[in-house]
């Protein structure tokens, strides 16, 4: 300070300074540039480390780990299939993130039943906002068919977001790498993690399907929707893939709809007569006995699924559901 | 010159110490917020730098346009995509096998929406199978229970559902599928395929007039399915055609594989009793000389295999044996019929040569 101030403040010593800061500024600017990277981290790439999926789940209470309802309007049965498992406000707290999982596996409409019914997914986000006061509600899938077509065509991205969800369309950057411990064809594979991540509770819904390679597609092979890359090699195996989906995501509860199942020509479907009404619909925090129930909508025994077995002995849940007394109801 | 006074007041100090914690806080924030982005602002697809590209190509100039085909009040929804072997899962994800199976090489599709209401659209799907054969196959296996004749071709070729029109056109399968029911969408469907009709090849079905070999009587109309491979199960049983009849009290599956020659006929349908013996089935008395050793009962249904001529006929899964036998029969006379008649033809032309 005493240099500063006894030495009189000239040209030279203006442009002496004046150069001092060009050059740093020159600099820091060259760093910037040189360093920038404008690509999000390549999935794949070695310096990415495998993830770990949450687990979403809820400890099991004695007769209010699956419910089953009758009855035509889906509005209706879903809030007292939920209500019977204690309510939402069991499964949701104030506060928390919420990640819904629909099936939109085509673009395709809704009438048809190739997708979860848009209707349904609006109410699930209605709960979880308003009665459950969820901070913020996430729907995300990985459709088969062009994304931003499947959620608009499907009916679910005006449903959800109407309802106050926000729509996460799949990108690169918001996948990343996981492998399943103990599974045989889950390694090293992308998943749709991001939304997860940040998540504190997924719901998966799906409609009951038939499945020309599975025989069924409900709430356990919805998950598949979560998986990137070529997943179309896993149909090789289907069943072992389905029952790895199953280790993988540990739900926070799955609804499955049978008001309307595709009894034939699924997944796709196309006729309104590959529907059949059924009129019931599902809400469990057992993944495995939802599907197992499900399968007598499609004329089924759990025996002719051969993933449903592959999952409980893998701890995934029960195909016996009876074991866990499902509650029944039936509303208009 | 003079010197400068560097002291700084202490009101300097202050703003100073207040920007840097601006900047500090700005930073922070920067900082922190790279962590919490809204992912619902991002998640827009893009493709892939580092994986090849399995989306749908967009071809302008395929042979097949699908350009101009809508009706007046509608206007395509989509632009022409294309699928082929590597990506058709894309597209119909399980189903992919069954045209994959079945000689598959190429799909396109179109969506297509009314003017006036937006709910109103149709997805055009055009398979190309390679062959009628094919064609016919994946059409027959996937018809629909309330399948209403279409008006537009013989109804064993054409058919449409409350929501969905489905034909076959030499070598193409084709379907249009709606997103209601609705009367209007309907109609816009059956004139894009009046236009698509007009722009496919003729409709040469020569190679699945094995299915005209049916016996009319009481066979369900438009109940004739073609399985490409492992009919009812069997691998060997190839090129199956099957036919509903409604019998008296039940409805029951007839038959017929054409095979090669007469031999490999005769071994197929060896191979195919003893698979059923060996699943299960028990050898059954038949009533008519001309079935015995041909019949098997197979968890308390009938199973009748037959070989006539280059064929393996017979009966699938009937309740009722004495109305298989009698409905085995009339299939066999029939076969026999078509070999005399097409025996007789040949002589015929070598005598006028």
């Amino acid at each position: 300070m005493t240099e500063q101030k006894d030495k009189p403040f000239d040209r030279r010593r203006l442009l002496t300074r004046t150069g001092k800061a060009a050059f740093s500024i020159a600099a820091a600017s060259a760093v910037s540039y040189l360093a920038y990277d404008d690509k999000p981290p390549l999935p794949g790439s070695a310096a990415q480390k495998l993830v770990t999926l949450p687990d979403f789940s809820l400890p099991h209470l004695p007769g209010q780990t699956i419910s089953i309802v009758e009855g035509p309007n889906r509005t209706k049965t879903v809030n007292k299939a939920i209500e019977l498992l204690g309510g939402i406000k069991r499964f949701v707290q104030p506060g928390e993130t919420v990640v819904i999982k629909p099936n939109i596996a085509f673009a395709s409409s809704p009438i048809l039943g190739a997708t979860t019914h848009p209707q349904l997914v609006a109410e699930i986000v209605r709960l979880c906002l308003k009665t459950a006061r969820a901070k913020r509600v996430y729907v995300i899938d990985n459709p088969i068919n062009d994304p931003a077509s499947g959620f608009m065509l499907s009916g679910i991205s005006k449903a959800a977001t109407a309802a106050g969800a926000k729509i996460v369309l799949p990108n690169n950057h918001l996948f990343r790498h996981t492998t399943l411990t103990g599974g045989r064809l889950i390694k090293n594979w992308p998943v749709f993690f991001a939304p997860l991540e940040k998540a504190h509770k997924l719901i998966g819904v799906a409609p009951v399907k038939d499945h020309h390679r599975s025989g069924a597609s409900m709430t356990m092979k919805n998950w598949y929707g979560l998986l990137g890359g070529r997943r179309n090699i896993f149909h090789q195996d289907i069943n072992t893939i389905i029952a790895e989906l199953a280790m993988m995501v540990r739900p926070t509860l799955v609804i499955l709809d049978g008001t309307e199942v595709m009894m034939t020509n699924g997944p796709t479907g196309g006729s309104l007569s590959d529907l059949r009404r059924a009129d019931t619909l599902i809400a469990s925090c057992d993944q495995v006995a939802a599907d197992s129930f499900g399968s007598s909508f499609l004329n089924l025994n759990v025996s002719d699924l051969p993933y449903l077995a592959k999952a409980q002995k893998a701890g995934a849940g029960t195909t016996d559901y009876q074991s866990l007394k499902p509650k029944f109801a039936a509303v208009d | 010159m003079g010197s400068i006074n560097r002291r700084t007041k202490p009101l300097e100090s202050a703003i100073s110490v207040l920007l840097l914690a601006i900047l500090l806080f700005i930073g922070l924030a920067v900082f922190a917020k790279q962590f919490k982005y809204d992912m619902s602002r991002f998640g827009i697809e893009q493709a892939p730098a580092h994986y090849p590209s399995h989306r749908p190509q967009v071809v302008p100039n395929h042979e097949l346009d699908l350009t101009s085909l809508n009706p007046e009040n509608f206007q395509p929804l989509s632009k022409t995509e294309v699928y082929g072997h590597h990506n058709l899962y894309e597209k119909i994800n399980g189903k992919a096998s069954l045209y994959l199976d079945s000689g598959f090489t190429k799909l396109l599709t179109r969506r297509f929406i009314s003017k006036d209401d937006e709910n109103l659209w149709a997805e055009l799907f055009v398979y190309d199978m390679a062959a009628p054969r094919n064609a016919f196959s994946v059409y027959t296996v996937q018809r629909r229970v309330d399948a209403v004749p279409l008006g537009i071709a013989d109804p064993n070729y054409a058919y449409r559902t409350a929501n969905a029109l489905y034909f076959v056109n030499a070598r193409y399968y084709i379907e249009l599928v709606g997103s209601a029911e609705s009367q209007p969408l309907l109609a816009a469907m059956v004139k894009i395929s009046d236009n698509l009709r007009k722009r496919l090849p003729v409709n040469n079905l020569t190679d699945i007039a094995d299915s005209t070999l049916f016996p009319p009587e009481n066979i369900v109309p438009g109940s004739i399915k073609l399985y490409l491979t492992n009919a009812f199960g069997f691998q060997d049983l190839t090129d199956t055609f099957t036919a509903k009849y409604k019998l008296p009290n039940e409805t029951v599956t007839a038959f017929i594989s054409r095979q090669p020659d007469s031999l490999k006929a005769a071994t197929v349908a060896q191979s195919y009793y003893n698979f059923l013996i060996e699943n299960g089935g028990t050898t059954k008395q038949a009533s008519n000389e001309a079935l015995h050793g041909r019949i098997i009962d197979f968890y308390d249904t009938t199973e009748i295999i037959v070989p006539a001529g280059p064929f393996v006929a017979g009966i699938h899964e009937a309740q009722n044996q004495n109305s298989a036998e009698d409905l085995a029969l009339t299939l066999l006379n029939r076969l026999n019929e078509a070999a005399k008649a097409k025996t007789d033809d040949r002589a015929k032309r070598q005598t006028v040569r």
